[in-house]
């Protein structure tokens, strides 16, 4: 069985008629081994918004974001417990195949990991890979242009896509994921390795692509998750290693009214 | 820097302390640097005495000694030619040449210039090239059959034979006046005056007490050349005349080759009178007999080229048509149109003539590489056997060889030559004098500096004469084994590569036993691999790596030996090499490489095959290359597989039997002849640089590669 496209929402879908919620966690578990990393993770992602997670290292973050597209099926002795619907379909499902979960839930990684080929190709392989039919040179235009690099970049196609500098690469990549048209964009601290200025540029890209995508990201970076998040939520780690959701809410509210005495411990810096 | 609290002061060494706590620690330091210089140092020593070694007995100096003379074989072979030319008549008497040459108008011959003098009414000397014989001509070295005419004898003869010392001694005194009223030409003041000296030295008598000598008594016994015999026969007689010698002069004419035979190997003559030097060989057969000939030149001879004073026609002949006269013209007219179309008759010297000999050798010259070709495959023809000859007719058609093949071909095929002596790189160098000193005693050898790796040498098959032996079938043999080897390896090397690193788990028990298992393997000694392949490969598949069941080879021989067998048992030696390199190379692959690929929704396959292989591929080329070398040098498990100690074609194809280089070396050095550990040496030097070009090749592939992914 596979996700019904047609559940999808197109683009120039009259908002509100769409579920609002795009990806939601219910009582999720995973584990490494007999290791317990995150646990009972409840968490309802809305469409088309930003939401950020974030908390103290190894509350399990970045597992919990992993989930979400089945990533961490590759880790051989990690196991996930619990339900992770998409479109009303738990991908965890036996019929659920993860390659197609992660051609729609597409991933944006710490460090800037293009392909070792042309510009071009790194943007043209994921969907030559997915089957694309269409008008390929108009794609990889249209996803760079989506990832504002097509100006930076119009001229050397045929570049390597190491010659670029680290925030164009990041950039590279997030053309990458949206050239195969996900409906979630999953970022794992995706501007941990760049300067600031590299910084701002793909947070304020974060922002336009919101018109088109739901984007989930990590963040060790709390003014980024207050500058670009919709929703935040914040995670600890228990005396046994494993992660929780502490608090989950807009962001604003999680920012200026934390309900949770950890939570506010946390943003303003008493510990983490 | 000195501390600012007393805590400290006691904590740390300070100030003096610390100096000398720092500078034993870079002692320290210096003595490990040492000892990585000296573990440098000695690994690169072992590796230079290495190829020192090698190319040490791979040049050097060679003693070699050919089976046949090569002189004497285009000696022989224009004399026969000569000699059996139709309508010649051959004689060592010279008298009988003279009387018939001068009774027939169409006759042509040659002889000793002493019975042309004797006989000039009725014969005619002929210019040749425009130079006439006469004694201007031949002091002036002009006229092109001129030469010197010998007394030999040895020191111990003269010694001990005082009436042979004081014959000799008379001989050269009167020979100049003697010999020319009898036709001969005079030696020059020079000349005569350097034998006497000879004499002097031989015989430790000087002018004043050579007198001693004189009148001498005892029999004086002369033979050889009938050229040099009316010059003998009148010194004889005058001596005998003035009785300064009480006792008879036996003079034999026997020609010169009989001469020297007599008086050296049968020592029935005091004195050998020769119309040419001894060559080599002559000196050797003289040597074995215990005789150190010695020489005494006693007149300057030039043979005239003659024709009967009834002959009109000719006025001289040049040296190509004397050529022409002597060894295929019948006819006058063949010669120059000009000319009656008269039958040539000849007068020629016998085989044993030294007169014919220098006919030859002036006449057509005696370097068997400045033959013509025709010569030369004539000379092949009439002296390899039929059997051989048709093996090489097989091989390449006789009538199509190259000049300088034909020239090789009657080298190996005829001359034979063998490495008597060597020596090394070193020696050579060296003991230069000692060396030749050395070869000086072997006779008829010559010295020659050998390249033992040469062009001949790798394009040659083997052979059990070492001259001729090559490594060709080995290196082919070597390339075929490497090649399956290669076939067989990298593809399932890779394949479980790929499984093991991107598709097992680990987790299975199963995945644990190959897990474990392959990195064992790798451990096996070489030789188990062999067992394994003679069990398997050569006795149980038999009738595949034979080739039978494809329809190849002969039942009867055909026993699995064969190139497969070898090539798919190195091939499981090499497996776990490549296995274990190209998983490093795929677990070097980056993660966030993969997870980039996957985040984009494609599958483990294209996950693999489009980002994985191509970032790895250099690691496993290179994995490759090292497995392929390995390959290439290995001897023991072939050995155990039966790899061919004497092969001499090529391998035809993979059911061949066959050799490989490292198996060729390993049956060299195994053989005490000391020719073939320097074929040894010469078979290592190519498999080194086979080695390192294969490297290099992988290098730069590699290099290439890398360039073009990132």
């Amino acid at each position: 069985m596979s996700i019904s496209v047609a559940t999808r929402p197109a683009a120039s879908a009259v908002p509100g008629q769409a579920p609002t919620n795009a990806i939601e966690a219910k009582d999720l578990r995973v584990f490494y081994g007999d290791f317990m990393a995150v646990r009972d993770i409840n968490l309802n992602v809305e469409r088309r918004k930003i939401t950020a997670l974030i908390g103290p290292s190894g509350c399990g973050k970045s597992t919990v974001l992993r989930a979400f597209n089945r990533m961490n099926d590759l880790v051989p002795t990690a196991r996930t417990e619990g339900e992770i619907l998409f479109h009303g379909q738990n991908i965890y499902d036996r019929s659920v195949d993860a390659v197609e979960v992660r051609r729609r839930i597409g991933m944006v990684f710490q460090k800037p990991n293009p392909f070792p080929k042309s510009i071009y190709e790194n943007i043209a392989w994921g969907a030559r890979i997915n089957g694309y039919k269409g008008n390929m040179d108009q794609l990889v235009e249209e996803s760079l242009r989506g990832a504002a690099l097509w100006d930076e970049v119009k001229d050397k196609l045929k570049q390597s896509g190491y010659s670029l500098s680290g925030g164009q690469q990041q950039r590279l990549c997030i053309a990458r994921a949206i050239a195969v048209k996900p409906d979630i964009i999953l970022m794992d601290e995706p501007c941990s390795a760049l300067d600031p200025i590299a910084t701002l540029r793909i947070e304020d890209l974060m922002r336009e692509l919101t018109a088109q995508y739901t984007i989930i990201i990590v963040t060790h970076n709390m003014q980024q998750a207050a500058r670009v998040a919709d929703y935040t939520a914040f995670f600890m780690v228990d005396d046994t290693r494993t992660g929780y959701l502490v608090e989950y809410g807009p962001t604003n509210q999680l920012f200026t009214a934390p309900q949770d005495r950890r939570t506010e411990d946390y943003i303003t810096g008493r510990f983490g | 820097m000195a501390a600012d609290t007393g805590q400290n002061l006691a904590t740390y060494p300070e100030g003096a302390a610390y100096r000398r706590f720092l500078q034993r620690r870079k002692r320290t330091g210096a003595v490990w640097k040492g000892l990585f210089l000296l573990a440098t140092i000695i690994g690169v020593l072992v590796l230079v005495v290495l190829v020192v070694d090698v190319v040490d007995d791979a040049f050097g100096y060679i003693a070699l000694q050919n089976r046949v003379n090569p002189e004497t074989l285009v000696l022989d072979y224009y004399k026969q030619k000569m000699t059996t030319q139709p309508k010649t008549l051959a004689s060592e008497d010279d008298a009988i040449l003279a009387k018939g040459v001068g009774a027939r108008p169409a006759a042509v011959g040659f002889f000793g210039n002493a019975y042309l003098e004797q006989n000039r009414e009725t014969l005619r000397a002929l210019p040749i090239d425009g130079v006439a014989l006469g004694p201007e001509t031949v002091a002036a070295d002009a006229y092109p059959l001129a030469r010197p005419l010998f007394l030999y004898t040895t020191q111990d003869i003269l010694r001990l034979r005082p009436q042979v010392a004081a014959f000799v001694h008379d001989y050269l005194q009167t020979a100049n006046q003697t010999g020319d009223a009898i036709g001969y030409f005079p030696l020059s003041a020079e000349e005569l005056a350097a034998q006497l000296t000879n004499w002097g030295e031989l015989t430790g008598l000087t002018t004043g007490t050579a007198g001693t000598l004189f009148p001498a008594s005892g029999d004086v016994r002369v033979t050889g050349s009938s050229t040099v015999a009316p010059l003998t026969e009148a010194v004889a007689a005058a001596m005998q005349a003035a009785a300064r010698l009480n006792g008879r002069v036996t003079v034999e004419v026997v020609g010169t080759d009989a001469g020297f035979r007599q008086f050296c190997v049968e020592g029935i003559a005091d004195l050998a009178n020769a119309s040419r030097a001894m060559n080599n060989l002559d000196i050797s057969a003289c040597q074995e007999q215990g005789r150190i000939p010695v020489s005494f030149q006693v007149a300057n001879d030039g043979i005239p080229v003659v024709v009967s004073s009834q002959n009109e026609f000719v006025t001289g002949l040049t040296l190509a048509q004397v050529r022409q006269i002597f060894t295929q013209a019948e006819t006058w007219d063949q010669v120059d149109p000009a000319w009656p179309a008269e039958p040539i008759f000849r007068f020629i010297p016998g085989v044993d003539s030294g007169t014919l000999d220098f006919f030859v050798a002036e006449v057509f010259g005696t370097e068997l590489a400045a033959q013509p070709a025709t010569v030369l495959r004539d000379l092949l023809t009439a002296n390899v056997s039929a059997g051989r000859l048709r093996a090489l007719e097989a091989a390449k058609p006789i009538a199509t060889l190259a000049d300088d093949e034909l020239y090789q071909l009657v080298e190996s095929e005829v001359l034979k030559p063998q490495v008597v002596e060597s020596w090394s790189l070193f020696e050579s160098i060296f003991d230069r004098q000692e060396i030749e000193a050395t070869v000086a005693t072997i006779p008829n050898a010559e010295l020659q500096f050998k390249s033992w790796v040469n062009w001949q040498f790798i394009t040659s098959p083997q052979s059990s004469n070492a001259l001729q032996s090559g490594i060709r079938t080995a290196i082919i043999g070597s390339l075929w084994v490497t090649l399956i080897a290669f076939l067989l390896a990298v593809p399932l090397g890779t394949a479980a590569a790929i499984y093991l690193e991107e598709y097992n788990t680990g987790r299975s028990f199963f995945d644990r036993l190959v897990e474990t298992n392959i990195n064992n393997l790798a451990g096996v000694p070489s030789i188990i691999y062999g067992m394994l392949g003679l069990a398997v490969f050569v006795r149980f598949l038999g009738p595949l790596t034979s080739g039978l069941a494809f329809g190849y080879g002969d039942p009867s021989t055909a026993n699995g030996r064969t190139i497969v067998s070898a090539g798919l048992t190195l091939g499981l030696l090499i497996l776990p090499l490549v296995i274990i390199n190209a998983r490093e190379a795929i677990r070097a692959v980056p993660r966030a490489m993969r997870e980039g690929s996957y985040g984009l929704g494609a599958t483990r396959w294209q996950t693999v095959w489009h980002h994985v292989l191509p970032s790895a591929l250099p690691g496993i080329l290179t994995g490759v290359i090292l497995s392929v070398s390995r390959a290439f040098g290995e001897t023991a498990p072939l050995i155990v597989v039966g790899v061919s100690t004497f092969v001499v074609v090529d391998p035809e194809g993979p059911f061949s039997k066959f050799t490989t280089l490292p198996a060729q070396i390993y049956q060299w050095t195994s053989r005490p002849q000391q020719e073939f550990q320097h074929l040894a040496a010469a078979a290592i030097l190519v498999l080194l640089v086979l080695l390192l070009l294969l490297n290099a090749f992988a290098i730069w592939l590699r290099n290439r590669y890398s360039r073009r992914i990132i």
